[in-house]
């Protein structure tokens, strides 16, 4: 338990906050599904360094927050944003040893399931899969990770 | 489904099985709630509320900057855009005084076939916000919620066309299903030869296809689909879309039709939002209906396609 950092949650709220609000600014259409998840990616970084600010409480609203936003069937991404955060909170203290190129990995790897969760619920609700460019959103992810821990372990640390 | 080997801290692991798990069943419960027994439009209403700030300020900046454009132009501008738009409207005027030339003789005939009138809708003026909801699925979100009228299933045209239709609504917003929406299915009629059958969506913004029309169809390049009023969702005689591609394969039995919409799903900004759903047309006018489920909200979407 004390191998956790002490919990704040502000920093944690406020970067939710601005990550939900990053994941709905429009975007031309040409780089729009280039755009990473960053909520996403943000919910992760929580639950690997500060699995008690957030944790899967966390997880789960801002899984929901993303189904709002998108209008999906409610709990699409609720589901698959609680399943991979709680895989990332289990392995955590490895993920954190873990030097920044094998961290993308791991994130893809997460970021990965993260979307066949999706596709699959999407195929058990009946809407038809007709993009393969949503499994672009795992590299985008991975390549964009060391940003995302450089930018919030500054806003963590302080 | 995520299996867990207990590891060095044991009580806390089986502490996060059990909470993920919880989690994860109340997630699974929500999708079959708002799946399968569609009970949750009170609880996407609420957190649309909490939602409608962040959206707004997510908007604003770009409404900000299209009053700072307006302000700023110059008097030649305008003066230039006032000619422009007094020729405009000189000459939809005089269209429309055919119009309604056409509309009399329509009710008359209309009388003598003793079928139903199109709509008295209605219709509420909505902007698209600038908000954007999901790269892989054709919805816009709109500036007009339940607070003004908006009901889910109301039909939604632009200046050009027939647009799509409300698919969730919230209190001040409304998500707006494209007609290009993979799981959007409009019944319609080609205004040539009054052949009815239904377009779907192909997940590829503002472009539609006949799936259900036979190789002997009389369909061509460059025919008009409009609106059969069929299902009861989207009013009769509003343009679909224009034909732009037919090809007949002669080893299927289903003819391959391509379709560009008639509204500009890219680029209309305003949109008319028509509050008065249809009644469903007269037993007569669908007895030779290929529309399944006439009276579902939404035309009932076939299971596979050929």
């Amino acid at each position: 338990m004390n191998r956790d950092r002490p919990v704040r949650r502000m920093p944690m709220l406020l970067s939710a906050l601005v990550a939900l609000t990053l994941a709905i600014v429009p975007l031309p259409d040409v780089i729009d599904p280039l755009r990473p998840d960053f909520l996403v990616l943000v919910v992760y970084y929580w639950s690997i360094e500060a699995p008690s600010a957030g944790g899967l409480t966390l997880a789960f609203a801002a899984g929901l927050a993303i189904d709002v936003a998108r209008g999906v069937v409610l709990g699409e991404h609720a589901l698959a944003l609680t399943l991979t955060a709680a895989w990332a909170m289990h392995l955590r203290l490895r993920i954190r040893v873990f030097s920044i190129p094998k961290q993308a990995l791991t994130i893809f790897g997460l970021l990965a399931i993260y979307q066949f969760i999706l596709f699959w619920v999407d195929g058990a609700t009946g809407y038809p899969v007709t993009d393969w460019s949503r499994w672009l959103e795992p590299f985008v992810g991975a390549a964009i990770w060391p940003l995302i821990v450089a930018t919030l372990r500054r806003l963590h640390e302080r | 489904m995520v299996a867990f080997r207990s590891h060095e801290s044991a009580g806390r692991s089986s502490g996060l099985l059990l909470r993920s798990v919880l989690y994860a069943l109340l997630a699974l419960g929500l999708i079959v709630l708002d799946k399968r027994y569609d009970q949750l439009g009170k609880i996407r209403r609420a957190l649309s509320v909490v939602a409608y700030p962040l959206e707004l300020g997510v908007a604003s900046p770009f409404r900000g900057w299209a009053w700072l454009r307006q302000s700023i132009t110059t008097r030649d501008t305008l003066r230039a855009e006032n000619a422009r738009l007094r020729a405009k409207l000189l000459d939809e005027r005089f269209r429309l005084q055919r119009y309604a030339a056409l509309q009399a003789e329509n009710a008359e005939l209309r009388g003598l076939r003793t079928s139903t009138a199109g709509v008295g809708a209605r219709p509420l003026v909505a902007d698209i916000m600038d908000v954007d909801i999901d790269a892989f699925r054709e919805r816009v979100l709109v500036d007009k919620g339940a607070a003004e009228g908006v009901r889910v299933g109301q039909a939604v045209l632009d200046a050009h066309g027939v647009f799509g239709q409300v698919e969730s609504v919230g209190e001040r917003t409304c998500d707006v299903l494209m007609l290009s929406d993979a799981t959007s299915a409009i019944p319609v009629m080609i205004n040539r030869t009054g052949l009815r059958t239904i377009a779907v969506g192909t997940g590829d913004l503002g472009r539609l296809k006949l799936p259900y029309l036979p190789t002997t169809a009389d369909v061509a390049k460059g025919d008009l689909l409009v609106t059969s009023g069929l299902g009861g969702v989207y009013p009769e005689g509003y343009p679909v879309g224009t034909v732009v591609d037919v090809k007949i394969d002669t080893v299927r039995s289903l003819a391959d039709v391509d379709v560009r919409t008639a509204a500009k799903l890219d680029s209309s900004r305003e949109l008319l939002i028509l509050r008065a759903t249809p009644r469903p047309p007269a037993p007569t006018a669908t007895a030779t209906a290929p529309a399944a489920g006439a009276s579902s909200p939404r035309p009932a979407k076939p299971a596979k396609h050929r």
